[in-house]
């Protein structure tokens, strides 16, 4: 005889109670931590580069690679000035709460303000799972098109800031960014919309401002 | 691969459930999946029994229950299957709706023997 035991937990809702959880501990200690997303190739470690340069006099920076070819990644980083763990992800598409908190136990984070982690690059289940990150952004790139967020609009809704990268590009693809925007915006009034250009610079100066208002921000009781 | 991520969560959390409920033998695990969840039953499967060697579960069963998709028209107030109607409505043709179910991952519940 078998006696039947409801449980009804959703796999996702114990995810985000234990994001929350991180997050909270994270406020407590006035660590910052960033979420980063994209496609993969669309420029999250070119762009990481140009953030540690950017503002790496002002604040300690962590990184957590756990994008996939990113043995190569977590050098480029440390080479600029962060601190930089690889995460041994496996394969796994997304990172979960739990493995974020374990990224940060092996980053070290006493001498961190602002820890960042370069998420698996995939812009479909990064978004339905929350890592306990203060802020999320991501990036799109130019050259992936001006209608990402119809196909992907979950990614859209959850970022709080979106880095248009590749912006060098721009005259040879037939990207329209107003209508990006603006669907962009639809999906996510709230959202922050920065155009870079991680190769040339152009922007990352307005990016490192959001981001260090974003610390700021967190670091107020 | 989403599935394995997945897969290893749930498991977790089912072996955490059985730790604090005492119970030590799980004949069967019910997992319910909507149909709007990015997750693939049978891959689902496969991750599962993949991840589950040297845990409590290695020798439970897995049945996997699927929740439709179905949404309600904005405009119109029809209920109807998403998936089906490729996400229009099939009386007004509109769009815009809310998901009412559909996309949800859960542990629905576990059939444990029942002692003498
Ligand atoms: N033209 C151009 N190429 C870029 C830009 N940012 C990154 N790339 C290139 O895009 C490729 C992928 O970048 P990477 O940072 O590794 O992307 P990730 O996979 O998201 O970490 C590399 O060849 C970069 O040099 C940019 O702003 N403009
Ligand atoms: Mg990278
Ligand atoms: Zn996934
Ligand atoms: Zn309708």
């Amino acid at each position: 005889m078998l006696r039947t035991i409801e449980i009804k937990q959703s796999v996702f809702a114990d995810n985000n109670r234990e994001a929350d959880s991180l997050r909270a501990e994270l406020k407590e200690k006035g660590l910052f931590l960033l979420n980063l997303m994209s496609s993969p190739g669309s420029g999250k470690t070119t762009t990481l580069v140009r953030t540690i340069e950017a503002l790496r006099d002002e604040l300690r920076i962590g990184i957590m690679e756990a994008d996939i070819d990113s043995d190569v990644d977590a050098h480029t980083v440390q080479d600029a000035g962060a601190k930089a763990v690889q995460l041994h992800t496996g394969g796994m598409c997304h990172l979960t709460a739990d493995m974020t908190r374990q990224g940060l136990e092996a980053l070290g984070t006493e001498d961190v303000d602002l820890a960042i982690l370069e998420n698996v690059g995939n812009l479909v289940c990064p978004a339905e799972f929350d890592t306990g990150a203060s802020k999320s952004a991501m990036i799109l790139s130019v050259p992936e098109g001006d209608d990402k967020p119809l196909k992907y609009p979950l990614m859209f809704t959850v970022c709080d800031c979106l880095i248009v990268n590749k912006i060098d590009v721009m005259p040879y693809f037939d990207f329209d960014y107003e209508a990006m925007c603006e669907r962009a915006k639809k999906l996510n009034p709230n959202i922050e919309i920065i155009p870079i250009s991680a190769k040339t610079g152009e922007g990352v100066e307005k990016w490192a401002d959001w981001l260090r208002g974003q610390v700021k921000a967190w670091k107020e009781k | 691969m989403h599935e394995m991520t997945l897969a290893i969560q749930a498991i977790r959390s089912v072996v955490e459930f059985a730790q604090e409920n005492g119970i030590e033998n799980i004949d069967t695990v019910v997992l319910e999946i909507g149909e709007l969840s990015l997750v693939v039953p049978e891959y689902m499967e496969e991750a599962w029994y993949a991840a589950v060697p040297h845990t409590m579960l290695e020798r439970s069963k897995l049945k996997i229950d699927m929740v439709p998709g179905n949404g309600i028209c904005l405009d119109c107030g029809q209920v109807y299957n998403i998936v089906e109607n490729k996400g229009r409505c099939p009386k007004c043709g509109s769009d815009s709706k809310d998901v009412l179910c559909g996309e949800e991952f859960n542990i629905k519940e576990i059939l444990v023997p029942e002692e003498e």
